[in-house]
């Protein structure tokens, strides 16, 4: 087993509200996996449980082979977390924040914050204090201090709200680098979920504190896309088109009038899709080809759908 | 389950990181430096002028004060006043030696509190107290780091207005005494004893208000309460009802710290991560 993070049969309540019920996965060494779900599906909680900040009332974590209940500081040592608010001292300097944790989680390298406040970019601003920094400015900062103690596990809630195009970018490089690189395993929780496309391995969706589907892309695409989709730029007449739609048993849509438009077909059999493209372009000209309805998004809605009609 | 013990790298990191944030924030150092300013330096010079102007000798109020030194039971203090020749000496030596005494505990109790109200309530106030609960630092080094952060500043200030208020008290009553007449000795069991154990004292408790408090405002609120056992010392001392001597003031600095004791292990025994953050970080 190369589980760097184990959570088995997990469950918290507050009080009246069961935050997280029954909740298991796993993730692999440098695995990026994306975290994602309704507000208040419990997303903050279970990392709060994985850090060893909350004890779950039921079920077992296991980060790094250390136990969350019986191991706390060497599990918490193995974390980096990047919180929501970014969690830093507004009335220290960037330096001084990072200065500060460095101490707390015992780095002793002591270039280690200058060097993490340059590759954040926030170098020019290092003896501002941090609670003149933008919004922006402070996750940032958040991630160095994240990074501080260079743990094999980071976990980054809403990493990148907040960020402008270029901070959004950052980010995202930074973990995938990490990743693959430094073999960092990451679990990211965003509600853009484009973004996570960029980034992740795979990807765990969670509803009401429980677990609704878990896998690649493709794998949710598999389980929870029934009809396929391919949308064709092309030149071929609307005559070919039905004719090779009525071959694969596909349904087309086309816009009328233009020469070369945009025709979508909808088939049942995935294999069916290589084949459309192939009749179209060895009866016309094909510009582009693209699957519609798998990406991250429409499958999160897929699965949302089949939860609700479950209901 | 204890294992390592202590970690002392982190506690004087939080205990460094708290004092800087006291330094940098003007909203706490202003109030921590009036009270002592006024103590030490305002409330002498009014007196010294008072006692140059003549305003005490013949005033009506002396009654009380004289009845309070002749009740006064044998002890060092009653020595030191008898040796002085008038009533005016005797006057200004027990207004600055004694009856000022229990006032002065009000720094280190304003200084302790208003640190630890803001190292405490503060990190919940800020959002920092998830970071801080995130590290892998045992809660009780945690503790004591924000425990130093808030004593050795207050301990600090009290000792330098006690220096202050000394050399204030001698100018200021040199014109009646005619020689340096403070500290009386009273004062040592006061500052070696009683003003630790009482900002010791002021920290637990505000730990208690804090935990129960997010806003900062209704933990000074909170906080000020602890200023009614002195006002009632003091009254006790001006009417001589309590008259404090040094082996007094050694018992209560005792009696003081083994109440720190008894609260310190009450919140540590209580330190437990996942709940205080259940109920602590928003
Ligand atoms: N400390 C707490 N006390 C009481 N209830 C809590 C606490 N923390 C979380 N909850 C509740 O648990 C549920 C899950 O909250 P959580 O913050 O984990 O959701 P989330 O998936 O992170 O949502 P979002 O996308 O809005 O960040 C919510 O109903 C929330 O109100
Ligand atoms: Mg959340």
């Amino acid at each position: 087993m190369d589980a760097m993070v184990h959570v088995e049969g997990v469950g918290k309540r507050f009080g009246q509200v069961q935050a997280v019920r029954d909740l298991s996965f796993s993730v692999r060494r440098g695995e990026v996996v994306g975290f994602i779900g309704p507000n208040g599906a419990g997303k903050t909680t279970t990392i709060r449980l994985i850090s060893a900040v909350l004890r779950p009332d039921a079920g077992s974590i296991k980060v790094n082979g250390f136990d969350v209940r019986t191991d706390g500081d060497q599990v918490r040592a193995s974390i980096g977390v990047l919180t929501e608010g970014a969690g830093l001292y507004p009335n220290l300097s960037g330096l001084d924040n990072l200065r500060f944790f460095a101490e707390l989680y015992g780095v002793d390298d002591p270039r280690r914050p200058e060097a993490l406040l340059g590759a954040m970019g926030l170098a020019a601003h290092a003896h501002r204090r941090a609670g003149t920094y933008s919004t922006g400015m402070k996750k940032r900062l958040g991630l160095a201090r994240a990074l501080i103690h260079r743990p094999p596990v980071l976990l980054l809630d809403e990493s990148t709200a907040g960020l402008d195009p270029e901070g959004i970018t950052m980010v995202l490089k930074e973990v995938r680098r990490l990743s693959r690189e430094e073999g960092v395993t990451v679990v990211l929780c965003s509600h853009i979920l484009h973004q996570l496309e960029m980034v992740c391995d795979t990807y765990v969706i969670v509803d009401a504190g429980r677990s609704l589907a878990q896998g690649t892309l493709a794998e949710l695409v598999r389980d929870y896309v029934r009809q396929r989709v391919v949308e064709l730029e092309t030149d071929l007449s609307l005559e070919r088109a039905h004719e090779i739609a009525a071959r694969f048993h596909a349904r087309l849509v086309a816009p009328s009038g233009a020469s070369r438009s945009k025709l979508s077909f909808t088939v049942d059999r995935p294999d069916d899709v290589p084949e459309i493209i192939a009749a179209a372009s060895s009866a016309g000209r094909v510009y582009s080809a693209v699957r519609v309805g798998e990406d991250l998004q429409s499958v999160y809605f897929r699965v949302m759908e089949a939860r609700a009609s479950e209901a | 389950m204890r294992r390592k013990g202590i970690d002392r790298r982190a506690v004087a990191a939080i205990a460094r990181k708290d004092i800087r944030a006291i330094t940098s924030n003007v909203q706490v150092w202003l109030p921590m430096a009036i009270v002592p300013t006024i103590f030490c330096l305002v409330l002498p010079v009014i007196l010294g002028i008072a006692i140059r102007t003549g305003g005490i000798d013949d005033g009506s109020d002396i009654g009380p004060m004289l009845a309070l030194i002749e009740r006064m039971p044998h002890s060092s203090l009653k020595q030191a006043l008898d040796s002085l020749e008038d009533l005016n000496q005797r006057m200004v030596y027990l207004m600055f030696n004694h009856l000022f005494a229990p006032l002065f505990l009000i720094v280190p109790i304003m200084a302790a509190s208003t640190v630890a109200t803001d190292s405490f309530v503060g990190e919940k106030e800020r959002g920092t107290f998830e970071s801080l609960l995130l590290a892998p630092i045992d809660l009780m080094s945690m503790f004591m780091g924000k425990v130093m952060a808030a004593f050795i500043p207050a301990v600090t200030l009290s000792l330098a207005s006690f220096v202050v208020y000394g050399i204030a008290a001698n100018i200021a009553g040199w014109s009646v005494i005619g020689r340096p007449f403070f500290p009386h000795v009273n004062w040592l069991p006061l500052m070696a004893l009683v003003m630790p154990a009482v900002a010791l004292l002021a920290v637990a408790i505000t730990v208690l208000i804090s935990a129960r408090t997010s806003s900062f405002q209704a933990a000074y609120q909170m906080s000020a309460l602890l200023v009614i056992p002195l006002v009632m010392l003091m009254i006790g001392q001006v009417t001589g009802v309590m008259l404090l001597d040094t082996a007094s003031f050694t018992l209560i600095g005792i009696i003081i710290a083994i109440v720190d004791w008894i609260l310190i292990r009450l919140i540590v025994s209580r330190l437990d991560r996942s709940r205080m953050f259940e109920s602590q970080v928003k």
